[in-house]
């Protein structure tokens, strides 16, 4: 029989000392580390700076986003509007631009269009108790309908302002903005996982929704506010990939919540719900990011990039559960 | 005489075309255990939900405290003071005990969480009261199921509830889990709290409680403090050849209107066919594990929780892998999976019905041939003819109460919704049947039923093996009896002649032989 | 044939009806409104079009019906569709005479189909994943054989009789292939309502566990049902490349949606364990209409998306609500 250690000393105020040696979370992080070194044995040009500075470009649009993703799928539920309100977003930036709107208001209201969209989510959600797979279902036929809309079809080039792709594309010192806007919000996320009740409570409600109601927990609030924050950072990210495109693309973006999904997947959020970590996201997505990379340093062809994606989901699912699995065991015995 | 903390008066509920509760009215007294019995359908659940804010009263009054209570649904309730542990955990596995208990409770600013110490040393200290073998930083997935119950037990005393409601809190737990359970009960009452406490296990009530509430029908048959019983009906009272104590007869006479005595009824043994046999067996839970089955025979597994009795079960059914040999009609049969055993003429009622037994949103009629789907159709296709005429069959032979065969099982009582999974079973026509716990969480009327039905079969020459943790039942019902502890078969014994229970609980409890 | 007793009779029968014949309402009111914004509406051809779309929402959703029942996605359908599409005509193209050429496609899809189930069970990949990754495996086969192909379709060079899958007409007055789906549906509802394939679906997806404990072959069902779907995907991207005379990459984009949608509007529940064979007919002639309404509207495809996820959203709170109200919930 042991004694309960001092509850003064253990760990942080959300919550006991969660910290254990994460076998799955090394594993991924193992992965990475070989899909670097496979790619840099088959082409060294892949070990680069350059290299590695545009894989974080490239996804720092999908982490971004991630963040408030995983929060929410840990919580149980899911959403397939990222990417329409990603697009939906840039273009509403561009043709705001393009109509004459300072850069700051344009970014604001792009930004602002994305929260509505999260915030409509939540609403069909929580009030009006449609399943989260048809409501942001019927949000991305939206978002993707009112992208075309805006600009009829058309991509939005001529007409924006010379700055527009400033965002996109400049440094902020050494680092390019978007990768520093990544960072920002990463570093507001982990704070808000494990000192807020953001983190605590959504994986309350994903493990044991009776549990969480009955302990008095607001559900459909924090339920809401995931949504919410969803739509805020795929528009974060939407406006960040307009700008680094330079144009408002309707046509990008297909795929992008699938990719949002797969990274939080991968990183080892369970679709029930109940377990994930930012952590286990950022290098999901990351896994991804270099698997592209590489592949296109290798001049193959970008539609290859569709196939190993597919197999790396597939891949990654089988060796975590596996993982988990055995670990289960182990602890159980 | 202590006070009246809950003053319950005339509580009716009706829904449509059913009264579930009927003019309802008893005391229960501050830092007592009040203990509620009744058959499944006499409306425990109904009050239960009643008191819990979960539903609302149709008539009647409740005073909480000197003050009408009239919850506006459960958290309402549980902020009156009034907490209820279920048979369904409501725990998140997934976070740390210091983290569930806390719960709800975090001192937050803007969403954000404070240090708290007065609520961490409020929670340590109802913690380690309880059971201090429990630590926080632990995760709550590790625990077992007794110790769940203690985590939520604290967490309703740390938000000071002053009624703990427990549901068949001993159904899933060990016998010497029951005994801590109970002192921490006694804990309770010293901390002024009241419990109360659902179960089907009569002797409990005897020990555990001071008065008790007899339901039936929907009506309150008399409510009267455990002393005034004459005698204490005790879990091993012997069966076979004594009928059962005096007081025990009356709480079930109060309960069924009538008396119920079950005592053994030898099965007629063919001794010269083997239908099965274990030589050996062996895997992770499972040490050497080797016996045999006759044909016509009630054999029953006794074990306390970790025994080995559901892994047994298992082995044979091929849910799990396993060394050694299992034969069947003399036979060396190879067994991956439940569908093989079923070809082998195996078939298994499941420890879990819900989970386990049932379709829960599916009809009576469909759930009844999904062992055997042959007993209703030809060359892959079925008749919705023999399917209906098939479920009807069976809800007259096992005596099932529903409105009709398209009743979804969810709708049905425990009682009855083991009764479509018996007949489930049944119908896969199997000679050997394997029942893990058939009759845990049922009420008297319907465990005699099942009873009946388990000699029924022995009768008719099939062979059943009974694994159950209820001394009484595999007293009553089996020809032989095995002791399991720790994965091993420890003695076989034949039923019939006076066993001594003590011995029985020495070995089971491995306390020696 | 004279069925007996009278109605099918599922669990949930009266929420199921109910749905169904607000979906029938809906879709009436969507076709006469149609007709008055524009008669042409009614025409032969126009039907036809409509038909088409729908045909193929429907063949696939047949088979995709019980497959969701048993708590299984497939979102590989779309790409499979495609890229079934593109090697039929590639075939084609390169010498494989065309009628082999469709049974090769067939298979192709019966593959990916074989994929997914053996994904599904053996490596116990959810099926959201494992049929996301097979649709991200198609998708890159599907474009990069059209860019082997050189071009961004496979178009060009096709054998002179690849059309006549796609417009061959029996009787001067039905397509072919519509006839050929029309008995493979049929087929299909008889083994949604008949068999006892579908009882084990609807077991699996009602409780997995007991499933497995009753002794039905859980593994052998998943893998059938996910062949049955990647082959009739299969099948319809063929009769898409045909009808139209190439094999485009992209064809298929958004049609596991639309099946999905079908579904879901029709009745059948994406948690598993209750469907609407119906329903789910109703729900495709519903997003097929929609489609076409707009269409003749000269609506661009853009608003045609906005609307498709208002009606589904509409659809689906609408159908509660009236659930709500006679069950008395």
């Amino acid at each position: 029989m042991t004694m309960n250690e001092s509850p003064l000393k253990s760990g942080s105020p959300a919550g006991g000392s969660r910290f254990r040696v994460d076998l799955p979370k090394l594993m991924l992080f193992g992965i990475l580390v070989f899909t670097v070194g496979v790619f840099t044995a088959l082409n060294p040009r892949f070990f680069s700076w350059r290299s590695f500075i545009f894989v974080l470009i490239q996804n720092s649009f999908v982490i971004v986003t991630g963040c408030a993703v995983t929060l929410l799928m840990i919580a149980g539920y899911i959403d397939l509007s990222v990417g329409s309100t990603l697009v939906l977003s840039g273009m509403i930036h561009a043709y705001l631009c393009r109509a004459g709107a300072a850069i700051e208001v344009s970014l604001i209201i792009a930004i602002v269009a994305g929260t509505l969209i999260g915030y409509i989510n939540a609403v069909m959600i929580v009030k009006l108790k449609i399943t989260p797979f048809i409501a942001t279902l019927g949000t991305m036929y939206l978002g993707r309908g009112l992208s075309y809309l805006i600009s009829g079809g058309l991509v939005i080039r001529e007409g924006l302002p010379d700055n527009f792709a400033y965002l996109g594309n400049e440094y902020l010192g050494p680092i390019p903005i978007t990768v520093a806007v990544m960072i920002g919000v990463l570093a507001i996320f982990f704070v808000l996982e494990k000192k807020s009740v953001l983190g605590k409570y959504s994986i309350a409600i994903g493990g044991n929704k009776t549990a969480a109601v009955l302990s008095g927990i607001d559900v459909d609030g924090i339920v809401q506010v995931l949504y919410v924050l969803c739509g805020t950072l795929s528009a974060v990210g939407g406006v960040l990939m307009a700008s680094r495109l330079g144009v408002g693309e309707p046509n990008t973006g297909i795929g992008f919540e699938f990719d949002v999904i797969i990274a939080v997947i991968l990183g080892g959020t369970s679709l029930a719900g109940g377990e994930g970590s930012l952590v286990g996201m950022i290098i999901g997505s990351l896994i991804i990011g270099c698997l592209a990379n590489g592949l296109k340093i290798l001049n193959v062809f970008t539609f290859y990039q569709s196939v190993m994606k597919g197999i790396v989901l597939v891949l990654a699912v089988v060796l975590y559960e596996n993982v988990k699995a055995r670990l289960k065991i182990k602890r159980a015995g | 005489m202590q006070e009246k903390l809950l003053e319950i008066r005339d509580i009716s509920k009706y829904y449509p075309g059913v009264t579930a509760l009927k003019g309802v009215s008893f005391d229960i007294r501050r830092g007592s255990v009040h203990c509620i019995v009744g058959e499944n359908g006499a409306g425990k659940s109904t009050l239960i939900k009643i008191l819990t804010g979960a539903e609302r009263r149709s008539e009647g009054t409740i005073r909480f405290n000197g003050r009408e209570f009239n919850p506006h649904g459960t958290r309402d309730a549980m902020r009156s003071g009034m907490s209820v542990l279920f048979q369904e955990l409501n725990v998140v596995n997934q976070l740390t005990v210091q983290d569930n208990l806390s719960l709800g409770k975090e001192k937050r600013k803007l969403g954000f969480f404070k240090r708290d110490p007065e609520l961490i040393g409020n929670i340590y200290e109802v913690l380690r009261s309880l059971d201090p073998s429990i630590s926080l930083t632990q995760m709550v997935e590790d625990l077992s199921v007794a110790q769940k119950q203690v985590i939520e037990i604290a967490k309703a005393i740390a938000s000071d509830s002053n009624v703990i409601i427990m549901d068949e809190p001993t159904a899933a737990i060990s016998d010497e889990e029951v005994n801590r359970l109970f002192q921490i009960i006694r804990k309770l009452k010293t901390r002024d709290v009241t419990v109360v406490y659902i179960s089907h296990r009569l002797s409990e009530i005897f020990e555990i409680g001071d008065y008790v509430t007899v339901l039936r029908d929907g009506r309150m048959i008399d409510t009267k403090a455990i002393a005034d019983f004459a005698g204490y009906c005790k879990d091993d009272a012997p069966s076979a050849s004594s009928s059962m104590d005096a007081a025990c007869d009356e709480l079930i006479r109060m309960m069924l209107g009538k008396v119920v005595a079950e005592r053994y009824i030898p099965s007629d043994v063919d001794r010269g066919a083997k239908v099965l046999e274990l030589r050996s067996v062996s895997n992770g839970k499972l040490k050497d594990v080797s016996f045999a089955l006759y044909k016509g025979e009630i054999l029953g597994f006794y074990g306390l929780v970790g025994s080995g009795k559901t892994e047994i079960a298992k082995a044979i059914y091929g849910i799990d892998g396993r060394e050694g040999e299992v034969l069947v009609g003399g036979k060396l049969a190879a067994i991956a999976n439940p569908a093989d055993a079923i070809g082998e003429g195996i078939a298994m009622v499941p420890e879990e019905r819900r989970s386990e037994g049932l379709f829960t949103n599916l009809t009576i009629r469909e759930n009844i041939p999904m062992m055997n789907l042959r007993t209703i159709s030809k060359n892959g296709v079925f008749s919705r003819k023999r399917e209906r005429l098939l479920a009807r069959r069976y809800i007259e032979k096992v005596r099932i109460v529903a409105r009709d065969e398209d009743q979804r099982v969810s709708e049905l009582s425990g009682g009855n919704q083991q009764k479509v999974v018996l007949s489930k079973c049944l119908n896969a026509e199997s000679d050997i049947i394997l029942m893990d716990e058939p009759t845990r969480g049922i009420d008297v009327g319907a465990k005699e039923e099942i009873h009946n039905l388990i000699r029924e079969l022995a009768k008719n020459g099939k062979s059943v093996i009974v694994f159950t943790s209820e001394l009484p039942e595999v007293l009553n019902l089996c020809d032989r009896i095995i002791l399991l502890y720790d994965g091993k078969i420890m003695r076989t014994l034949e039923n019939g002649r006076n066993i001594d229970h003590g011995s029985v609980m020495r070995v089971v409890t491995g306390a020696g032989v | 044939m004279h069925t007996e007793a009278g109605v099918v009779r599922e669990a949930k029968t009266h929420k199921v009806n109910a749905q169904i014949l607000i979906l029938v309402g809906v879709l009436l009111v969507i076709m006469i409104t149609s007709t008055i914004l524009k008669p042409r509406f009614l025409s032969y051809t126009n039907f036809m079009n409509v038909l088409t779309q729908i045909s193929m929402i429907v063949l696939v959703g047949s088979a995709g019906t019980l497959l969701m029942v048993s708590g299984n996605f497939d979102l590989s359908v779309g790409m499979v569709l495609s890229l079934t599409g593109v090697m039929h005509a590639f075939m084609s193209k390169n010498g494989v005479p065309t009628n082999a050429s469709i049974v090769l496609a067939v298979l192709i899809g019966a593959t990916f189909g074989l994929m997914n189930g053996l994904m599904v069970v053996k490596l116990k990949i959810p099926s959201v994943i494992a049929s996301l990754g097979s649709m991200y495996i198609a998708r890159g086969f599907a474009f990069i054989v059209a860019w082997v192909d050189g071009g961004a379709n496979v178009v060009t060079g096709l054998p002179l009789n690849f059309e006549f899958f796609g417009r061959a007409m029996v009787g001067g007055a039905v397509p072919l292939y519509i006839l050929i789906f029309i008995a493979i549906i049929l087929v299909c509802y008889f083994v949604f309502s008949q068999t006892n394939l579908s009882k084990c679906a609807f077991a699996i997806g009602s409780n997995r566990r007991a499933a497995v404990l009753s002794g039905i072959r859980v593994e052998k069902t998943i893998v059938m049902l996910y062949l049955f779907v990647g082959s009739l995907a299969g099948l319809a991207g063929v009769a898409v490349a045909s009808r139209v005379g190439s094999g485009a990459p992209n064809v298929g984009t958004g049609f596991e949606f639309d099946v999905i949608v079908a579904m879901v509007l029709g009745g059948t529940s994406i948690y598993g364990g209750e469907a609407s064979f119906l329903g789910m007919i109703v729900g495709a002639l519903i997003v097929g209409f929609v489609g076409n309404m707009l269409n003749l509207q000269d609506v661009q495809f853009f608003y045609q998306i906005v609307v498709k996820g208002l009606i589904l959203i509409a659809a689906v709170l609408f159908t509660r609500k009236i659930q709500e109200r006679l069950l008395g919930r």
